[in-house]
């Protein structure tokens, strides 16, 4: 944190994921997942930690700035852009072959040797990915950064160097704070991303998305394939689940006789 | 060295220790066996040491306990000392939000590869950890390197068993630091039921509910007889018709009960990813051509609002007849 000025530098780290609704393929040589091509987009989670950003931005009103933050091959470049188009100031892209093959550990130390060279007060990032699922890389990065992690946060306030969240628990909130600099994870609850506009379209192509190479970083350790901690051995694919028994009811009693002796078959009741 | 330890940490609210905590324990013992070492379970927060009389019932070596109240640090403090005491541990959390929280920073803090969802593990060779990616398309299997690892297991996967055999309580010293996170407050705004990541069956809600009160009434019944939770699909929690908390599927939870339940829900691929798992799939639809036809084991076509309360009174009977 710089206490002289108040404006505050947002950082929202994104990722790069297969659109659930394409085909997605794995290359059978590297083991690894296909993320070039059109079927890719941005992690839908990241949608709301970008809205979040940008809603606290404007509301602090105070030439607060959001940079967009990725680790992603060069191909992604479409998909930083959108981040742009929806209001973002610059981006900041680490793309290096490397770096291909990264576990959750490996992206914790190349993203976090990034964010630490932008001097960021906040950090926000989506919950999880839609293809890892893992909801681990925003507490990685905070303990990395060495700064408070404030995760599942459905409202972010930033007052007096402090920034307060509503966390979300499993059958309610609670409310938490620390000071800044601090890293928050948002949940879909927090807010409804924008659309960009078609001026914002324009706009980001005019943006800087400055690139940084692994050398870059100067990471003291291996990360990439060679360094992951948590190593591939194997990728199968599971038995496909077929269509079942399509039955009509006659009325709801049938429906629920039906149900009941599918049930009493398959041993549940 | 190779990992040979395994901790498993518990989650509990006042002492009252979550079910997946409890077969993270139980599946301990299963691997340290496997791999010729010991079992630690470790515990902090107010009500630590209610929590460990539970744990004395499951087959741990040394239940490691601190009553201090350090919102996520004490818990990874505790974890990162214990890890180090034994020199070489596989730690299991649950794969729930405070489970992968502790698990994520325990394992950026100590420089170690992190597994999400594991439903399984492999003991041949380093021991590796088995989980579903992409919405349940491929089945991968990573290999912990090194001497530390974390696996979050999926609730409701690994069975819990009370074994005989008293674990040694070890009271954990202060480390003297204060958390960097002040918690304010702490609501509940619902009743703390099962989640639905837990419940060995969940019935869920779609579009079709038309409206809150089914999730309350109907659908809530018959989950009540079953023993099981309420689920949603995105469309009835963007309606606002039940809580975030309950939506199965791409943007919410995945689930893999041995029952699942789907009650006007189209089946669109976003919600499939979510529950694709689920031993059986049980649907109940107006629409014979639903997508869901074509992965449900039975799809019953009528009316939700006829069918769900005539099988609630079935399953009430049945159960009754158990009994
Ligand atoms: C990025 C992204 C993420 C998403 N994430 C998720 C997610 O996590 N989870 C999720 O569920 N969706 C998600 N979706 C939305 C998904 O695409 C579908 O829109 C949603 O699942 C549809 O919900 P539904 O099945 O309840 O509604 P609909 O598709 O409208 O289906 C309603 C069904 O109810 C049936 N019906 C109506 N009345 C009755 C009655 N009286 N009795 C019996 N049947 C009846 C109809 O025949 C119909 O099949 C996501 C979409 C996107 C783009
Ligand atoms: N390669 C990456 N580059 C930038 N941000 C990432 C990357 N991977 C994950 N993230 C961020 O971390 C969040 C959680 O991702 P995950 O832990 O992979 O489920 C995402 O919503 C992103 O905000």
């Amino acid at each position: 944190m710089r206490p002289e000025v108040c404006a505050l530098k947002i950082l929202v780290t994104v990722k790069l994921v297969p659109d659930t609704n394409a085909d997605k393929r794995i290359d059978p040589a590297t083991k690894r997942l296909v993320r070039t091509g059109v079927e890719t987009v941005l992690n839908p989670f990241d949608e709301y930690a970008i809205e979040a950003a940008l809603q606290l931005k404007e509301k602090l009103n105070d030439g607060s700035t959001v940079t967009i933050v990725s680790m992603t091959p060069a191909s992604g470049k479409e998909i930083v852009r959108k981040a742009l188009a929806m209001g973002a100031d610059d981006a900041v892209m680490i793309s290096d072959d490397t770096l291909a093959g990264c576990d959750l550990w490996g992206t914790s130390v190349a993203l976090a040797a990034a964010i630490k060279q932008q001097n960021a007060d906040l950090v926000i990032a989506g919950t999880q990915s839609t293809d890892a699922i893992s909801g681990d890389l925003p507490g990685m990065l905070a303990e990395k950064l060495g700064i408070p992690g404030l995760t599942y946060a459905r409202t972010i306030e930033v007052a007096d160097g402090r920034v307060r969240v509503q966390r979300e628990t499993d059958n309610g909130y609670m409310t938490i704070s620390a000071p800044l600099p601090a890293l928050v994870s948002v949940t879909k609850s927090a807010n409804e991303p924008r659309y960009a506009s078609l001026k914002g379209i324009m706009g980001a192509k005019k943006k800087e998305i400055k690139q940084l190479a692994a050398a870059d970083l100067a990471l003291t350790v291996a990360v990439g394939t060679d360094g992951a901690k948590a190593k591939l051995i194997n990728l199968a694919t599971p038995p496909v689940r077929g269509k079942g028994r399509v039955v009509t009811a006659a009325d709801g009693d049938d429906g629920a006789k039906q149900i009941v002796d599918f049930l009493k078959e398959r041993k549940f009741l | 060295m190779a990992i040979q330890n395994v901790i498993a940490f518990v989650e509990h609210k006042h002492g009252a220790v979550r079910r997946v905590s409890l077969e993270a324990a139980t599946q301990a013992r299963a691997l340290a066996e496997r791999l010729g070492g010991k079992v630690h379970a470790v515990i902090v927060g107010p009500g630590a040491g209610s929590a460990a009389e539970t744990l004395k019932k499951y087959p741990v070596d040394q239940i490691h306990v601190s009553e201090e109240d350090r919102f996520l640090d004490g818990a990874v403090d505790a974890l990162e000392s214990v890890a180090k005491g034994a020199g070489n541990a596989l730690v299991l959390v649950g794969n729930t939000m405070l489970g992968r929280d502790i698990g994520a920073r325990f394992a950026a803090r100590i420089d170690c590869g992190v597994n999400a969802d594991v439903v399984d593990f492999t003991t041949d060779g380093a021991v590796a950890a088995i989980m579903p990616k992409l919405g349940g398309l491929v089945i991968t299997t990573c290999a912990f390197e090194g001497d530390f690892g974390v696996a979050a297991i999926r609730p409701n996967v690994f069975t819990a068993k009370e074994t005989s055999g008293a674990g040694e309580i070890v009271q954990l010293a202060s480390n003297g630091k204060a958390s960097t996170i002040t918690v304010e407050d702490e609501v509940e705004e619902a009743a703390a039921e099962l989640g639905v990541e837990e419940a060995s069956v969940v019935v869920s809600g779609g579009r079709g509910m038309g409206g809150p009160e089914p999730f309350t009434t109907i659908l809530h019944e018959l989950a009540e007889a079953f023993g099981g939770a309420v689920g949603a699909s995105r469309a009835a929690v963007d309606a606002g018709w039940v809580s975030h908390g309950h939506q199965v599927g791409q943007t919410g939870k995945t689930v893999s009960p041995p029952l699942y339940i789907a009650v006007g829900i189209s089946g669109a691929i976003q919600h499939k990813v979510g529950m694709r798992t689920s031993e059986t799939i049980v649907a109940i639809n107006k629409d014979a051509n639903a997508p869901i036809a074509d992965f449900a084991d039975l799809l019953v076509v009528g009316d939700a609002f006829a069918i769900v309360p005539a099988l609630t009174n079935l399953v009430r009977d049945a159960k009754a007849a158990h009994a």
